[in-house]
């Protein structure tokens, strides 16, 4: 990802933890995305130890109650943020028989306010069936920062139930926040193959582009080659679609490593776009590419302006 | 001053904030601190408001254990 969508995706993040919305965070624009995840992780270790020996206190105490009872409590007494701040210090046998009692959507909400890092023995112990409702739930709520950051806890068949439950449009929207984006590609791999066809749909329909190249740039090449083949690139504007995307977000370095793997007949419709270009604006994207060393793909951008596709 | 505001976020999170959050202003570190100390506040308003609460959930026999465990 590049940095100024990884910078966009983190302030999503923290503003979810912070209960604020993302504009009125806009000035961290300037903070780099890897530093805005440790000020994210900071705040949360800072939220989930602050009432730490009081928690671990009541997590002792619930073990000389019967489970349904602290079920109960859970949800009508303490609230989702307790009950999720509390969920790692229970046993995880009794934690998931706790929320196999509880109502899926006292479970969301309990997701989302739940750090998944101290909880992920309980989270993969959840069944399939349970964690598709949770994400229905959650979709209906356009938690897509919350599902982002269970993908990564999950065990294969929950991501395969979670994945049943998710439109294109949020796929693409989790995918873009996904806080594990190194397991992007054996995610997009548990999709059936016709599920490529319709997201590239989808976001032609949405304009989803900047999610496309960014969910592209972390797929392997077995994967990426997939999606280039795929027969909705093809249709008359989609590639050109793309290309505007590339531009008006400084997404080059997602775009063009995608452009050997596309039929010759795409490179050359990115080629007549890219030649549509001024040349002042040529000339910058391509400093920007040197100053990325992006040797390889500066003489490729050459090739695609001078109408000679790789 | 910004420098006093990266030093009242770091005491706030007890643990060094990122070097590069050293570049916001004043007015912008102090709206970070206010939105990190707000949930904390949240949080503990919480916690003190179930512990009660909870107790009224709990079966007569158990809760002087109960009391007793979490103090």
């Amino acid at each position: 990802m590049n940095n100024q969508l990884a910078v966009r995706a983190e302030i999503l993040k923290l503003a979810q933890l912070l209960r604020r919305e993302p504009e009125a965070l806009g000035y961290l624009e300037q903070i780099p995305a890897q530093d805005l995840r440790r000020l994210r992780e900071q705040v949360t270790d800072l939220l989930f130890t602050a009432q730490g020996p009081a928690l671990a206190r009541l997590a002792a105490a619930s073990k000389l109650l019967p489970i349904r009872v602290v079920a109960t409590i859970g949800e009508r007494a303490f609230g989702p943020m307790l009950a999720a701040r509390i969920a790692g210090l229970l046993d995880p046998a009794r934690a998931v028989e706790m929320a196999d009692t509880m109502p899926i959507e006292f479970l969301a909400d309990v997701a989302v306010e739940l750090d998944p890092r101290r909880a992920s023995d309980v989270i993969s112990r959840i069944s399939p069936e349970r964690i598709a409702a949770v994400t229905g739930e959650l979709l209906r709520r356009q938690e897509y920062v919350t599902m982002g950051r269970f993908v990564g806890h999950l065990s294969d068949p929950s991501v395969k139930a979670a994945l049943g439950a998710l439109d294109d449009v949020a796929l693409l929207r989790v995918a873009f926040v996904l806080e594990s984006k190194e397991s992007l590609d054996h995610l997009i791999g548990l999709l059936p193959a016709s599920r490529r066809e319709s997201i590239v749909d989808v976001a032609a329909r949405e304009q989803m582009w900047t999610e496309v190249l960014d969910l592209l740039s972390h797929l392997g090449p077995v994967r990426r080659n997939e999606f280039t083949q795929v027969g909705a690139l093809d249709r008359k504007g989609v590639l050109e679609a793309i290309f505007k995307a590339a531009v008006e977000n400084e997404l080059w370095e997602e775009l063009l490593p995608l452009v050997p793997e596309l039929p010759v007949e795409g490179q050359e419709r990115l080629a007549q776009a890219a030649a549509k270009l001024g040349p002042t604006e040529r000339q910058a994207i391509m400093e920007r590419m040197r100053a990325a060393r992006m040797t390889e793909q500066v003489e490729r951008f050459e090739q695609i302006v001078s109408a000679k596709p790789a | 001053m910004a420098k006093d505001g990266f030093k009242a976020l770091a005491a706030e999170l007890r643990d060094t904030p990122p070097p590069s959050l050293a570049a916001l202003d004043d007015d912008q570190l102090k709206d970070l601190l206010g939105a990190v100390r707000d949930a904390r506040h949240r949080q503990a308003a919480e916690l003190r408001a179930a512990g009660e609460k909870a107790l009224s959930h709990i079966p007569r026999l158990l809760r002087g254990p109960v009391r007793k465990m979490v103090g």
